[in-house]
């Protein structure tokens, strides 16, 4: 079989496998929390004037921004092969008739289709919830999709950089929490272009609202503090730069590693 | 006769630990039996020829292909893994038919070539149960059958009967015959000679990472007859029992254990001894209490065989 | 010949043989098996950098003048003190650390014996449920302990030989006392709130990022909650929140929130309390055999 098929009966497999697993409802499960926080703040911020995206990335943003996209990618990137040689099923898909590439490839688009779907449903959920008074205005539409689609880049790039983690790594976890939850949070306290050290940094570049320094509540300043941002088209590149970069490394180690099972 | 697969001068480190030394092997069509101790290096040794470890020396290629990184080779391979591992969430059906996917089959393709693949392992009535409620013979069938399903020219079963009832067993060796006749090359390994004896007449000993002797049954039979044989006996009066047994030339040496009831023999016709000994049971009226054989094990004959 | 009986369970209603600390082995090895990963003690070694820089501040402390130039505006802070030991206790990156720690040493603890099926194994011998419990919990004890009571103990040590005077244990005789305190306090927690999400899964490495999801995750909801309601009272849904309240209280240091310290308490008793019921449901001695 050719790589694009094998790529896409991968994908296919593994993206209803996906879907069966428990630990899929639990991260589903997870994404309804911000629908119930929208509901709480509708009603408890009901007619507070201001932007819509000042409220929703004060608000909402950090949690997907911060949490949900980086413990989705974690746990999903890192299974990617990680999950196959601890569950020593590695051994069904290496020995068909696939390029050892299109079975990282192809797992990675399931489970970033399947992170994807998810996100985009808490977040449509979420946002229209709380912006509910609106839904006529056209410009909320457009701030929707760039919330989606720096969601979607996110699922993107992270996943990606955990794949590669768990492709090279024996425990890919340990590092891939203390980046995700202690470099990116930690690194735009350095000075300088440090911060652009870390994907959160173009995540936040491309916010549809970002408010001035010192503004806004405790979710704000956990977001967006110190932030200087890339420029859109920078940003967006950046993104599709490291995914790309570190998927074509998962790959090409993928291909030239052998794996042992643990006893 | 052309060999299917072949292997020359492989080796396999794990870290500091030799798994294969220096393996040359061809393997032809039919049956081969890989048979050894747990440990020995057989299922290191499938992993080299299914292209799951790249070895450290020496070279690997089935049909004359080199297997590392060579996916088209894998068209003509079926390959059934030691471990009772599975993707548990699926369905016996949706395991195989979503395995099946990767050959490049059309939907209705799959779908027939599952379903011919569950009825050869008996288990089309439960294709539809979560094979996390599968019971370990289901799972082992399930195993098997994802290895044929595509029709592979080659076969490999890394112990396929372990954790099977005697039924079950019986019912797959029969299919292991069968891939025979049907002109596959199988390559299966145990370490339960009777096992591979029930399969093949062609057997390949493996001892801490080498080959340690090669050929058909009557020949490695014979060398594990040469293998003199420790049997112990447990008997009211083991000193009469012993000189019921001076005599017999085919006995090597006797003691008497420690507790002064046990009569140890050593002989190299073990079924001869037995033979005589339920005759002087039933003849002298002496009460046997137990009988065992300390080193009536694969391991005890490769250490006779290795020592030779 | 005898007859065959029928076979069949049965539960034994013995007593079982007394033994003084049946739960050890569980321990023993469970400490064991954490520091065979080479990760995890480099982890661990990482964890005592809060207690070093603690100890670091204390000999400055005391040589102030030769560090003038340094400390400047920072005597204020080393003005050592019960202040000054709750401020190791309940800074942010012990926590986190403590968290790392446990994630990588204590996350297999129930998950592996679920995973491989070795309850019965253990309930197969002279063993209780208390027990096995027991023995994993102190596997939880013993690294919290060593990250917290240890350290907190000979910092004092440390302040007393750097002083030459026994004046700073007469000044706050209590204060071994309230590192016993919350030393204790974090170890029951930890080890109920690790043992918990370790009962849940039979996958590690998903326990792993339970552990720390949800640690981080009560971070993340305390503060979007904090933006909405601008209550501190917020503060409740978070883990770390609630043990830094209630390591200021027993040290007697003002609260970090304006909310009764009675409430974290009874926070971090309920979640206890729930990973109790869910152990004991989870931990079974007899399974269904499939």
């Amino acid at each position: 079989m050719n790589t694009p098929r094998s790529i896409r009966e991968i994908f296919g497999f593994f993206f209803f496998l996906g879907r069966r697993t428990g630990k899929t409802r639990v991260f589903a499960l997870l994404g309804l929390i911000p629908v119930v926080l929208a509901v709480v703040v509708r009603i408890v911020l009901h007619g507070r004037s201001g932007d819509i995206a000042a409220v929703f990335t004060e608000i909402l943003m950090v949690f997907f921004l911060q949490f949900y996209i980086v413990i989705l990618a974690l746990f999903y990137g890192t299974s990617v092969t990680a999950e196959e040689v601890e569950n020593r099923t590695l051994s069904y898909l290496i020995t068909r008739p696939l390029p050892k590439p299109a079975i990282v490839l192809g797992k990675y688009a399931a489970y970033a289709l399947l992170m994807f779907a998810m996100v985009a449903v808490s977040l449509t959920l979420s946002f229209f919830v709380m912006n509910a008074a609106r839904l006529r205005e056209p410009a909320l539409y457009l701030t929707f999709l760039s919330y989606l689609g720096v969601l979607g880049l996110g699922i993107l790039a992270y996943t990606a950089f955990f794949t590669f983690l768990g492709t090279v790594l024996k425990r890919a976890i340990l590092v891939g929490l203390v980046f995700g939850f202690g470099w990116e949070n930690v690194i735009q306290y350095f000075p300088g272009s440090t911060q652009r050290f870390s994907i959160v940094h173009y995540l936040k570049s491309l916010l549809p609202y970002r408010p001035a320094p010192g503004g806004g509540g405790k979710g704000v300043a956990l977001l967006l503090f110190r932030l200087e941002p890339t420029s859109t088209l920078l940003a967006v590149l950046a993104l599709i730069g490291i995914g790309a970069a570190f998927l074509a490394l998962a790959c090409w180690l993928f291909r030239m590693k052998e794996y042992l099972y643990e006893e | 006769m052309t060999a299917v697969i072949a292997a020359s001068n492989l080796s396999k480190w794990y870290g500091n630990v030799l798994g294969l030394n220096d393996v040359s092997l061809e393997v032809e069509e039919g049956i081969t039996g890989l048979l050894g101790p747990n440990g020995a290096g057989k299922s290191t040794f499938m992993k080299l020829i299914t292209g799951q470890m790249k070895p450290n020396i020496g070279t690997v290629t089935v049909r004359g292909q080199k297997v590392w990184n060579n996916p088209e080779v894998f068209s003509g391979i079926g390959f059934c893994p030691e471990n009772d591992v599975f993707y548990e969430d699926v369905t016996g059906w949706e395991f195989l038919t979503g395995l099946l996917r990767f050959y490049g089959y059309a939907p209705a393709e799959i779908r027939e070539r599952a379903a011919r693949a569950l009825d050869i392992v008996d288990l089309a009535k439960d294709k539809d149960r979560l094979i996390r409620g599968y019971s370990r013979g289901m799972r082992q069938r399930v195993k098997v059958a994802q290895a044929i399903a595509h029709d592979p020219e080659i076969v490999i079963l890394d112990e396929p009967l372990s954790g099977l009832d005697p039924l079950g067993k019986r019912k797959l060796i029969k299919l292991i015959k069968d891939f025979k006749s049907e002109g596959r090359t199988v390559l299966v390994s145990s370490h339960v000679l009777p096992e591979i004896e029930a399969l093949t007449s062609r057997i390949v000993l493996v001892h801490q990472g080498k080959i340690l002797a090669q050929g058909d049954i009557p020949y490695i039979r014979e060398l594990i007859e040469a293998h003199p044989h420790q049997i112990s006996v447990r008997s009211s009066d083991p000193r009469a029992l012993a000189a019921r047994f001076l005599g017999d030339r085919s006995i090597q040496k006797m003691t008497f254990a420690a507790d002064g009831r046990t009569l140890v023999v050593e002989t190299h016709k073990r079924d001869d001894f037995f033979g005589r000994l339920t005759g002087v049971v039933l003849e002298d009226g002496i009460e046997v209490e137990e009988i065992s054989s300390p080193d009536d094990n694969l391991q005890a004959v490769f250490e006779y065989l290795v020592g030779k | 010949m005898a007859t065959v009986r029928e076979k069949g369970y049965s539960h034994w209603d013995g007593k079982l043989g007394e033994r003084r600390f049946p739960w050890w082995p569980i321990t023993r090895t469970g400490i064991q098996l954490a520091f065979r990963k080479k990760r995890f003690k480099f982890v661990f070694a990482g964890a005592f950098v809060p207690a070093f820089v603690f100890l670091v501040g204390l000999y400055v402390s005391e040589r102030l003048e030769d560090f003038k130039s340094f400390v400047r505006e920072s005597d204020r802070l080393l003005n050592i003190g019960p202040k000054y030991f709750s401020a190791y206790f309940t800074n942010d990156s012990l926590l986190f650390l403590i968290v790392l720690v446990l994630a990588f040493g204590a996350a297999g603890l129930i998950a592996d014996d679920i995973k491989h099926s070795s309850l019965q194994l253990y309930f197969s011998r002279p063993l209780s449920k208390t027990d096995y419990l027991l023995g994993k919990m102190s596997v939880i004890f013993f690294f919290v302990l060593i990250l917290t009571a240890l350290p907190g103990l000979v910092l004092v040590i440390f302040k007393l030989i750097f002083a030459g005077s026994f004046k700073f244990f007469l000044d706050y005789p209590w204060l071994p006392l309230s590192i016993l305190g919350y030393s204790a306090l974090l170890t029951v927690f930890f080890a109920f709130y690790v043992l918990l999400l370790s009962a849940l899964s039979k996958n590690a490495r998903y326990v792993i990022v339970l552990i720390f999801g949800i640690y981080i995750f009560s971070n993340v909801l305390y503060g979007i909650l904090n933006s909405i309601f601008r209550t501190p009272y917020m503060a409740l849904f978070s883990v770390s929140a609630n043990l830094q309240q209630a390591g200021a209280f027993i040290f007697g240091q003002k609260l970090p929130q304006a909310v009764p310290a009675g409430w974290s308490f009874l926070v971090l008793a309920g979640i206890c309390v729930l990973a109790a019921v869910v152990l004991n449901r989870k931990i079974r001695s007899v399974e269904v055999i499939k």
